[in-house]
């Protein structure tokens, strides 16, 4: 067998690249975006690898890791992300992203499905939220990705439940010739988190890129969550948070961004919604509130002019035109606006029908505003989902959109 | 000298009788009970003895020795310091042999020699059928209609000592009103649950067909009151039933239970409370525990998640065939434990959970919350709604809903249904009955499969549908085969797992 590399000549270690050391590197047990940074502070991974395997390296966090240097082959650790279609990039190198350069917690290693090209370059806008979102939210969010991307603009999110997923399904959905998305994961690039998400990680790398810090086959970890958020905070112009409660995730990245001068803007919510506390807080706050692709497109060209950037400004204006009829279509095609006809022709489907929105009701709030005896009640959302158009959850009903 | 005196002791819900003979002789002065007595009756001496003196009467400065018989059966109690203290002095030559002829003997003793009234004193008259019972004043009520035989009742042993000797006379209790004084609290009725309608259906189908039922909303929306109609709504007991619930109630110490004598009963414990005290068990006596003071009516775990995991656990035997078995160090008793059981919940720690976005838990929070709940016992509820907190509107709107009597006469109607198929309700269908006795029209087969399919119904699951249609066409006066629009509500209350988990997407 020749394939399995060529022996090393001499008794000296064979001298690695730095895309095969910094494999490695992330590899090890224990690492973490901070532990690497401070390992790879002013020197290349190559020279860290070295060190390491000499075994007095200072910076080194764990003492584990100059026993599995020894037991690791970088050029296997390489190949190991080549297969997996999972390009390593080391600050500093060419293609690692303009707009991470100089962050002060810009990530060592990037690790990227997909091409690392689109990322944080042009105009870029973070659409994040809750995981446990309102359809309201849901729709929301995936009109402003399909929008934004048919805008030109570079739709990041954080490949979660509910509102990041909605954004990409949307930014994924506005079709060829819009701009390609960006994921940012917490996890290993071939673990999707969560599994339910696996098609759309699979289709946001396809069009666009994803991005992670952690080595393959990393699960999900509870610190990791956090520090993804500032890497989407980084990659944008602006943040929009669509929908977050009270000391939600997403609020870390309106943080992270704030920290970094990255404006953030939100989108209003029902004073009644718990999903939309953290939300309406941030606009108490100061933060711009959004209420369609517009708003958003302003804030971005404010923040690239701001950063004198002048085209964008321009092309903004130029999208808000483009976008009024799309928007228009989405809501049409989301069936929103509220004057639908009823699909069933029965008196009681149509009490049911008018009562129901697009937002959830129970069972039981549903039979108090329709005033129907349970029976007819529950004959008219049987009749009203044998048709397809309402969805039944448990013990609630609500309008499919 | 001998004596035997009759008498009776607890144990779970039935009488036991004992004969304690009491054995006076010379020799050193000494008291000796054996007979396997517990630590309550070996301390009968002391209470004896000073209830002896405080009357007057003299304790035998000999040797004193009390056997209870039979030798097998543990006893426990107070109720045989009388039996005893009356042995003793017919043994020592104080009173005559023949006054105590064809009399038996239960109760407690205090230290001035009054009377205390004994617990079970339904169940101890039961179990002496065939003799003259003498019991305190206090408990001498509650026996009558226990036993075809006379029931004599004394407050203090002086008393009872003269009327033994012929020198006073006897008396008898006074037979209880016949229906239960106004002093009681009048059962709550549902005129008083203002809007709810599916929590009032709920609670209709639930009491028409005796299912389960569990009720899932946030505080504030009214679940324990929707609960504590379900006494009202359901039919009274059949007479050999609220013999039972008497006889249980007596056995715990209770006396008879409050409201009507056929009401069915509501027992409602805390999720605090011990499971010697849920389950059954306690002393003395294998007394029975809450489950079994529930039967015959409503058992409401108000906050049911906060119960511990084995209490619900041990739910499961009850629940199923309607009797528990508790085992305790030296005995093992069956108790009667057959109840409707009404459970409520928050649908998580927040409380707002239900549908999506109005939850504010943390994941973890929320499943450490479900984990609670283990499947099987969900598995036992037939209906399971979640309710709302009523809207401003219908809280200040004048009317309440209909009262408890109407939706009564509508259960009653539905169970006439039952009895003809020879169950008690709907719920003790057996599944290989349900063919015969609840057959599907194509629609509602249709309807069925269709849920199978999608994943949305277990096996079991379609048992418990079945049965609920089964009521729902009661209701209705449908004795035919099972139509779709009663499938449709059926489908409607059931119970799913993940209605405690409706905010999670
Ligand atoms: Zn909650």
């Amino acid at each position: 067998m020749t394939a399995g590399g060529e022996p090393a000549v001499g008794s000296g270690r064979p001298v690695h690249d730095d895309v095969a050391c910094a494999a490695a590197l992330v590899g090890l047990p224990g690492m973490t975006p901070v532990r690497l940074a401070r390992l790879l502070h002013g020197r290349r991974p190559a020279a860290a690898w070295a060190a390491l395997l000499s075994g007095a390296d200072p910076t080194a966090s764990d003492p584990r890791w100059t026993v599995m240097a020894a037991a690791t082959d970088p050029v296997e650790a390489a190949a190991r992300y080549r297969t997996a279609g999972v390009e390593v990039i080391v600050e500093g190198d060419d293609r690692y992203p303009d707009r991470l350069r100089g962050d002060p917690g810009a990530p060592a290693v990037l690790l990227c499905r997909g091409d690392i090209a689109v990322a944080g370059v042009g105009p870029s806008v973070a659409v994040v939220g809750t995981r446990s979102a309102t359809p309201y939210g849901e729709q929301v969010a995936a009109e402003l990705g399909r929008d934004l991307a048919a805008a030109g603009v570079s739709v990041v999110s954080g490949l979660a439940l509910g509102i990041d997923a909605a954004a990409h399904a949307g930014a994924l959905a506005a079709g060829p010739g819009a701009r390609p998305p960006v994921g940012v994961a917490a996890t290993g690039l071939d673990v999707p988190y969560p599994r339910a998400n696996a098609r759309l990680w699979d289709g946001v790398a396809r069009a666009g890129a994803v991005l992670s810090e952690a080595p393959l086959g990393s699960p999900p970890r509870r610190g990791a969550f956090p520090a993804r958020n500032r890497i989407i905070a980084a990659l944008s112009d602006v943040v929009v948070v669509v929908e977050c409660h009270l000391g939600g995730g997403a609020l870390h990245t309106a943080e992270a961004a704030a920290r970094r001068g990255i404006p953030v803007v939100a989108v209003p919510g029902s004073v009644r919604s718990p999903a939309s506390r953290g939300t309406n807080g941030l606009l108490v706050d100061g933060c711009a509130p959004v209420r369609d692709v517009h708003d958003v497109l302003v804030a971005v060209s404010l923040a690239r002019a701001g950063r004198d950037a002048p085209a964008p400004a321009l092309r903004a204006r130029t999208f808000v035109a483009a976008t009024g009829r799309d928007v228009a279509g989405a809501l049409r095609a989301a069936g929103g606006s509220g004057d639908e006809r009823c699909p069933v022709d029965d008196a009681a489907a149509r009490a049911v029908w008018s009562a129901l929105g697009p937002d959830p009701l129970t069972s039981a709030a549903l039979a108090e505003r329709t005033g129907l005896t349970i029976g007819d009640l529950a004959r008219a959302c049987r009749r009203l989902l044998g048709a397809g158009a309402v969805i039944e959850g448990p013990g609630w009903w609500r309008r499919r959109w | 000298m001998l004596a035997s005196i009759p008498s009776a002791v607890l144990h779970g819900v039935d009488g036991i009788p004992v004969s304690v003979e009491v054995h006076v002789s010379n020799g050193l002065p000494g008291f000796t009970v054996v007979g396997l007595p517990d630590a309550a009756v070996r301390e009968s001496r002391d209470r004896v003895r000073a209830a002896l003196l405080s009357t007057g009467l003299t304790w035998p400065l000999r040797r004193v020795t009390v056997n209870l018989a039979p030798s097998g059966v543990r006893k426990g109690g107070a109720g045989l310091d009388l039996p005893i203290a009356v042995g003793l002095l017919v043994a020592a030559g104080e009173l005559a042999p023949a006054s105590v002829d064809g009399l038996s003997f239960a109760g407690e003793l205090g230290l001035d020699g009054s009377l205390r009234p004994v617990p079970g004193a339904l169940v101890v008259a039961g179990a002496l059928a065939g003799t003259t019972l003498v019991l305190p004043e206090a408990s001498a009520a509650e026996a009558l209609g226990a036993t075809a035989g006379e029931v004599r009742c004394a407050s203090h042993l002086g008393e009872l000592v003269g009327q033994l000797r012929g020198r006073r006379p006897w008396r008898h209790p006074d037979p209880p009103p016949p229906v239960a004084p106004v002093a009681t609290e009048p059962a709550p009725d549902l005129a008083g649950v203002r809007g709810q309608a599916l929590g009032r259906r709920a609670l209709e189908v639930a009491a028409a067909g005796g299912h389960h039922l569990l009720l899932v909303g946030p505080p504030g929306s009214g679940k324990t009151m929707m609960a504590t109609c379900l006494p009202g709504i359901l039919p009274p007991l059949a007479p050999q039933v609220a013999l039972e619930v008497r006889r249980i109630h007596s056995a715990a110490g209770l006396g008879p239970p409050a409201g009507l004598p056929d009401r069915p009963p509501l027992r409602a414990p805390h999720p605090g409370a011990s499971a010697v005290s849920l389950l059954g068990g306690g002393a003395p006596g294998m007394r029975p525990g809450e489950i079994s003071l529930a039967h015959g009516g409503v058992l409401f775990l108000d906050e049911m998640g906060e119960f511990p995991a084995t209490v619900l656990d041990a739910l499961r035997q009850p629940l199923e065939e309607g009797r528990i078995r508790v085992s305790r160090a030296r005995a093992t008793v069956d108790l009667p434990a057959r109840f409707l059981l009404a459970g409520a919940m928050n649908p998580c720690p927040c409380g707002e959970g239900g549908t999506p976005g109005a939850c504010r838990c943390s994941e973890s929070a929320r499943s450490r919350y479900h984990r609670r709940l283990s499947g099987p016992l969900l598995d036992r509820f037939d209906i399971a709604v979640r309710v709302e907190r009523p809207e401003a509107a219908a809280l200040v709107g004048p009317a309440g809903g209909e009262p408890s009597a109407p939706v009564a006469g509508r259960v009653a109607a539905a169970r006439r249904f039952a009895a003809g198929r020879n169950v008690e309700c709907n719920a003790r269908l057996a599944a290989a009955e349900l063919d015969s006795v609840a057959p599907l029209t194509t629609g509602a087969c249709r309807i069925l499969s269709a849920e199978v399919q999608r994943g949305a119904l277990t096996g079991r699951g379609v048992v418990r549908v079945r049965r609920v249609a089964r009521t729902i066409a009661d209701l209705e006066g449908e004795e035919g085969p099972v139509r779709s629009h009663h499938m449709d509500e059926a489908l409607l209350l059931r119970c799913r797992r993940d209605l405690l988990l409706g905010a999670a997407r």
